[in-house]
């Protein structure tokens, strides 16, 4: 079972090692200029320092600080107002404009605007991510709702359920794979917009180490902050699908 | 005692283009407490719209249905709606026990509610499948569970929609088998919609005929059956048989015009 996934895994990992050698090649060859790209080992042993020394820690966690909180709060909002949206279609007519007018905005955009208004530092980031957050999940959510079967509804209403508790035990559920596909788009998103929002801000966490290791020629490190942006988007991506499975272990496994 | 009633039941549905389509026209009648009444009908004659105003998810466009003397605006205490889709109305995301407990949790608490589901499962046959989910059961058990969660909120009335009809036919006879059971030990009042003639010959003390679109009420066709009813030998009684004849002649005649 072990060896077959990993048997399965391994043409992959192979033309990953023969383009990080050709890499190699290139630059020792002088056909790629080392100040630009430095050789992949040469990155290997600066991202070894950054780890050895424990440096790498503050930025990292800075950024995954920054990532958790938007997306928390970015995905309440969309989940209480897809629900709100769905539900009680007084609440659509009144925020449907809003939300179409505002879901089509590249968030990023939205940054600079933000800075005016709050500054750079931890609220405007917060804020920034929370909405690239908030759409996703609310049209998501919003779908989900929408589409609770009838008859489940009918079952809730017959052994006389309230509105809360019909909202809670049935209509959230039934929509919890919408709005999960919702997080899952809007995590890639929260990376996006707290790295943008770190660079422009000029202070904190790996997107404003990335820019400022640029502009300071510090090309090595440059690339080996990039890697741990890499890791820490492939865990995150590894974390969100675990805790989707978890949370749908109901449904029969097709595959 | 009448328990159930209807009077003057009128169901207009909006159309597109022009007036509102008439489905159901003036329907009067009653069911006794502690009576079982079938309502039978050819297909697409708004049987289980007719069930669902009674149940109060649908409000009649004129006339009122009355349960217990009191007007029905919502869905009453008193009654409950056993659907015939019973794969949208079980909750796919909860085990069989929590899919029964749904009938009360709101009212006594999770905890409570999931001991109360333990007993209705055990009287339904399907003791010791409490966390089994939904699509792990056949389609019979399956409807067992909706009929053990109708029975966990102790209603006085069984509404039931063409419970059995998604089955096969041997699983039929089970599950009817079991709804006389649990009709005579409870001394609840029933009224099931069905489009088999057989079926609601079979378990009703009286048989309410519908006609064609736009549905008005035929005749009310007493039975006069004994009790306790035999799978077997009940169907082979002369008063079945003449029964049989005479329903089915009259739904084939309504359904060819």
């Amino acid at each position: 079972m072990l060896s077959r996934s990993v048997l399965s895994w391994l043409p992959g990992l192979l033309v990953l090692g023969l383009i990080l050698l050709g890499l190699e090649l290139a630059v020792e060859t002088g056909w790629v200029r080392r100040a630009l790209m430095p050789p992949p080992t040469a990155i290997a042993l600066t991202l070894w320092d950054l780890l050895a020394s424990g440096e790498f820690v503050a930025p990292l966690l800075s950024t995954m600080e920054l990532v958790f909180t938007g997306f928390a709060i970015g995905s309440a909002l969309g989940i209480a107002g897809g629900l709100a949206m769905g539900w009680f279609p007084a609440v659509f007519r009144l925020l449907e404009p809003l939300v179409e007018l505002m879901r089509p905005i590249p968030k990023a955009a939205l940054v600079p605007p933000l800075m005016l208004f709050l500054g750079i530092g931890t609220t405007m980031k917060v804020t920034s991510v929370a909405l690239a957050v908030l759409f996703p999940v609310l049209v998501n959510t919003l779908q989900g709702v929408r589409g609770t079967d009838r008859v489940m509804l009918d079952a809730a209403r017959t052994h006389g359920w309230g509105t809360a508790h019909t909202l809670r035990h049935l209509v959230l559920p039934a929509a919890l794979p919408f709005i999960l596909a919702g997080m899952r788009i809007s995590l890639g998103l929260a990376l996006v917009l707290a790295v943008l929002a770190e660079m422009l801000s000029g202070q904190g966490g790996l997107g404003f180490l990335i820019l400022d290791m640029q502009r300071s020629f510090l090309i090595r490190q440059m690339y080996a902050w990039l890697i741990i942006l890499a890791v820490l988007g492939l865990a995150l991506n590894g974390l969100f699908l675990l805790a989707e499975r978890r949370a749908l272990h109901w449904q029969p496994q097709s595959n | 005692m009448d328990f159930l009633e209807l009077e003057g039941i009128t169901k207009e549905f909006p159309s597109r283009s022009g007036p509102p389509a008439r489905v159901m026209e003036r329907v009067s009648f009653s069911v006794r407490e502690g009576e079982f009444m079938a309502v039978l009908g050819p297909s697409g004659c708004g049987k289980s719209t007719l069930l669902q105003m009674a149940a109060g998810l649908l409000p009649p466009s004129s006339g009122e249905a009355r349960i217990g003397g009191r007007r029905v605006d919502g869905p009453p205490p008193e009654a409950v709606y056993v659907f015939q889709q019973y794969t949208r109305s079980l909750l796919p995301w909860r085990n069989v026990r929590d899919n029964v407990a749904f009938a009360v949790e709101h009212r006594i608490g999770r905890r409570r509610a999931r001991a109360a589901a333990e007993v209705q499962l055990a009287q339904v046959g399907l003791a010791g499948f409490g966390d089994h989910f939904p699509w792990q059961l056949s389609g019979g058990m399956q409807q067992r569970v909706a009929i053990a969660r109708a029975l966990a909120a102790e209603p006085a009335l069984l509404l039931m929609d063409e419970p059995f009809s998604a089955v096969d036919a041997l699983t039929r006879l089970d599950l009817q088998a079991l709804i006389l059971d649990i009709w005579t030990q409870r001394k609840l009042t029933v009224m099931l919609v069905t489009h088999d003639v057989e079926e609601a010959i079979y378990l009703a003390d009286r048989i309410a005929m519908l006609t064609r679109r736009p549905t008005t009420l035929a005749e009310i066709v007493e039975v006069g059956l004994p009790r306790p009813r035999d799978p077997i030998a009940t169907r082979e009684l002369p008063r079945f048989l003449e029964l049989r004849h005479d329903l089915l002649g009259k739904l084939l005649t309504r359904h060819a015009v």
